[in-house]
């Protein structure tokens, strides 16, 4: 049996082991403050897998484009991105540049989050802070109850059978005789509705 | 009750932010192999997240299940690669910069340091220039010398007062013998060889000199006055003396102080009947004089004072010197009342007192 032998490798591996126990807010800033390439490298192998099988329909069917061109590319374009645009969310960021990458029209310009985006992250911010503090958090349930019941019936309906009686999404849209597609499509609007109802609740206020 | 508790809690999860699917989770959503609650946050996530919801899209399809497997090990082993490499040359640079800084760190100190050393060098030198520049050996010399010549002095009222009673028309006669002759005073130039620097003002304080009494016996005392031997005794006594005051009879003008051979000759000619001024007041006025010159106010207030009581001119000179130092020290009041002192003298300085007193 050999030794143990100390190197770079083993100190590369304790590195990146504890580096994938970082967020991914984390990652970014240690990658763009001490341009750590590590934490770069964590942050792109943590989405790595979801980039493949998004990617998987365009290799197939772009004439001419194979992997060994189109994930390099991609993964530089990103390490590019990262270093000087705000990223709040990376499944977006990622998944704009892979469209982008996709479709060479848009490769030029730079990735912003949407403004539905921005308001759907502010209200988990919020909520993410009220957990901290029990009075504030009863405020905001009552203020999301007022907001519940100011929305269309149907995205009432399907909000609180998804979300508070937790029925899975190919039974609520096997119910209502919806695609998961269309489903998934009709929460994500309600969704934005509501955060964008209780932002600008927030600014009157 | 807890039932609606519980589902005011729920409504947070609405809002709720739940990671993307993970290498594991993917396969397993798929196939579903998840519990009820995890497969429920997933699909809370995928409600928000097109890049998972694409990716789930795609893979339920078979023909991109099958390429799906090798090609996400492959990136994640393209990308584990590449930041070994990176890592590796990153160490490496790393360990190469601060060497770098180590070796320029040590460079810089021991530059800062000899600088150091150099400049502490350089400032002893101009600190020891300094001090000498400030206690030049020679006014100190000469301050050195003047008890010499006062104790030798001092014997002159011994020897000298018989002249003085015995005749005082003589005494006037020398006093103003020693006024009129500039030739005694070249010639006592002359017998001096050690006499280095000799401004012109040192004349008229060689003039001033009482101690040449040297025409006098040859004019018209040849009856009682003491023989010329004993005056060059005396002048070379007061020689020393002489030459101490000579760098400093220059400031002495600059400075507004009367100049001595005027007052002289003023003496000499009111005041015929006074006391003849003594060698001991002139050596201790030209001693003051030269720590005034230097500076040393309070030693040359001292060494005036002494002279304040004398009745001969350098009372009056002393006084008016006094004035002078209080004056420059700032001590208007007392440099007041002796300029007053002086104008009720009624003396060769009256005049000048009193414009200084009206200045003041």
């Amino acid at each position: 049996m050999e030794p143990f032998r100390f190197s770079y490798v083993n100190i590369g591996n304790t590195m990146l082991q504890q580096l994938t126990n970082l967020s991914d807010k984390d990652l970014i800033s240690r990658a763009r403050k001490l341009k750590d390439q590590e934490a770069e490298g964590v942050l792109l192998e943590r989405y790595s897998h979801l980039m493949v099988a998004v990617c998987l329909p365009y290799l197939n069917t772009a004439p001419g484009r194979s992997a060994d061109d189109l994930f390099p590319a991609l993964l530089q374009r990103l390490s590019n991105s990262l270093k000087t645009q705000t990223i709040h969310k990376v499944n977006e960021w990622i998944h704009y540049n892979v469209k982008a990458i996709q479709d060479k029209s848009d490769r030029n310009l730079p990735f912003f989050s949407t403004t539905e985006s921005r308001e759907i992250q502010q209200v988990e911010n919020r909520i993410e802070h009220a957990a901290m503090n029990q009075k504030e958090q009863q405020q905001l349930i009552a203020q999301m109850n007022v907001v519940i019941s100011q929305l269309p019936a149907e995205e009432k309906h399907f909000l609180t059978q998804f979300y508070l009686e937790q029925q899975p999404l190919a039974q609520l849209a096997g119910s209502k005789k919806y695609s998961i597609d269309k489903t998934r499509q009709i929460l994500k609007n309600a969704k934005q509705h509501m955060a964008s109802i209780l932002m600008k609740q927030t600014y009157e206020q | 009750m807890s039932s609606n508790l519980e589902n005011n809690d729920k409504i947070l999860k609405i809002f709720s932010t739940v990671r993307c699917m993970n290498r594991d989770q993917l396969p397993r959503y798929l196939d579903g192999r998840l519990t009820d609650l995890e497969k429920h946050l997933l699909e809370q996530h995928l409600v928000d997240c097109d890049l998972c919801f694409d990716a789930l899209q795609t893979l339920s399809q078979a023909k991109y299940r099958e390429q799906y497997q090798p090609l996400s090990v492959s990136i994640s082993q393209y990308i584990r690669n590449s930041i070994r490499k990176v890592s590796t040359t990153q160490k490496v640079e790393r360990y190469q910069r601060l060497e770098q800084k180590k070796e320029s760190f040590l460079i810089y100190f021991w530059v800062v340091a000899a600088l150091a050393l150099t400049a502490g060098g350089v400032y002893l030198v101009q600190q020891q220039n300094k001090l000498k520049t400030l206690n030049p050996p020679q006014p100190i010399a000469a301050a050195e010398k003047v008890p010499e010549p006062i104790t030798a002095s001092q014997r002159q009222p011994v020897a000298a007062p018989p002249t003085e009673t015995a005749s005082a028309p003589a005494t006037q006669a020398a006093v103003t013998a020693a006024v009129i002759p500039p030739a005694p005073v070249a010639d006592s130039l002359r017998h001096r060889p050690a006499a280095t620097v000799v401004p012109a003002v040192k004349k008229d304080t060689l003039k001033a000199a009482p101690a040449t009494p040297k025409p006098a016996p040859v004019k018209d005392s040849a009856k009682k006055t003491p023989p010329a031997s004993e005056a060059k005794e005396e002048k070379s006594t007061l020689q020393p003396a002489k030459e101490t005051p000579a760098p400093v009879a220059e400031k002495v003008e600059k400075k507004e102080t009367p100049p001595p051979p005027k007052k002289e000759k003023d003496d000499d000619d009111n005041k015929k009947a006074d006391a003849q001024p003594t060698g001991t007041d002139e050596f201790l006025y030209k001693a003051a004089m030269v720590y005034h010159q230097q500076g040393d106010l309070n030693e040359a207030i001292s060494r005036y004072k002494h002279l304040t009581d004398s009745k001969s001119k350098y009372g009056e000179l002393s006084r008016y010197q006094l004035a002078v130092c209080y004056r420059s020290k700032g001590q208007t009041g007392k440099a007041r009342r002796m300029f007053k002192e002086v104008v009720r003298m009624n003396g060769p300085m009256k005049e000048k007192a009193q414009s200084a007193l009206d200045s003041l």
